[in-house]
């Protein structure tokens, strides 16, 4: 792991936790919508995190030994010391990553309106199974673990600093 | 007689990359709401790594190119807030440390030059 390898994994679960909480946020805006592209209401969305392999210390060596620094020429010195993964979303190592947003299966709400103008031949409208309470909850840890993490961040940035204090 | 050590040139070529880079961050942080903006980034290690190793002093600036593998928002746009921010708070970070690590290199040749005058 390099000097910001940390933050990198700090990086990580921010992105995740937004993530969550954008779905969270369409979950609760498209309670009510009974129309979907797909046809019928709206299914209910959950993301899928998964930890990023942090990989064993063998693994971890043959990449610095084989890696950046090996095939530029410097022995590994910008190989991972200095340098940040800026092109991209890549893994990071032992961070979090969202797998993907996958739809709940659980069966619509049918509610009584015939004057609807999705409302089946029975006069019932399928509305999609979601419950504001369990979307604020699931929003409010999404809040507390971004929360959390931007405040690893900010105890990462002064430990790389007091390291760089030992240099006055 | 020379003052610039071969350290100091390598660190003056990173604290270059360095603000390079927060220009960058600083140019996709404000067009973090314009439609069908696309990230710009460029790898710092190659960069870094090609620059040390063409030696002269003509050295051209890192090209910035899209930044792959970034969730876009429907309006074309992929700028994340979080991907900035902490770029930002990394190259300052970097930026800090080359300072330091240049005033060290320099500090040893000013002491050098009091010797001298003791």
């Amino acid at each position: 792991m390099n000097l910001f390898g940390v933050m990198d994994v700090s990086a990580s679960a921010l992105q995740a936790e937004r993530v969550r909480a954008e779905v969270v946020a369409s979950n609760m805006a498209n309670a009510e919508t009974t129309r979907t592209a797909d046809g019928g209401p709206y299914q209910r969305h959950h993301v899928v995190f998964e930890a990023e392999d942090g990989g064993s210390f063998q693994q971890t060596m043959a990449n610095q030994l084989g890696g950046v620094g090996a095939s530029s020429g410097l022995n590994g010195f910008s190989g991972g010391l200095l340098g940040s993964g800026v092109t991209a979303a890549q893994a990071v190592p032992g961070g979090v990553a969202v797998t993907g947003v996958i739809s709940d299966a659980s069966a619509p709400l049918r509610r009584y309106d015939p004057q609807h103008p999705d409302a089946g031949p029975d006069g019932f409208v399928d509305y999609p199974d979601i419950n504001p309470l369990t979307e604020m909850v699931d929003l409010m840890g999404a809040t507390r673990s971004y929360g959390m993490n931007a405040s690893a961040v900010q105890a990462e940035k002064n430990m790389v600093g007091s390291s760089l204090d030992l240099l006055k | 007689m020379q003052v610039a050590t071969p350290l100091s040139d390598a660190l003056g070529r990173y604290l270059d990359l360095t603000s390079e880079q927060m220009k960058l961050t600083a140019s996709n942080m404000a067009n973090v709401d314009t439609p069908g903006f696309k990230t710009q980034g460029f790898d710092f290690e190659q960069e870094f790594a090609r620059q040390l190793q063409s030696g002269a002093d003509a050295v051209d600036l890192a090209q910035a190119q899209e930044v792959d593998g970034l969730v876009a928002r429907p309006d074309g746009n992929n700028v994340s807030m979080d991907r900035e921010g902490m770029q930002l708070a990394k190259s300052q970070l970097q930026f800090r440390m080359g300072v330091e690590l240049l005033k060290h290199e320099f500090s040893s040749v000013m002491s050098a030059i009091h010797a001298e005058a003791k």
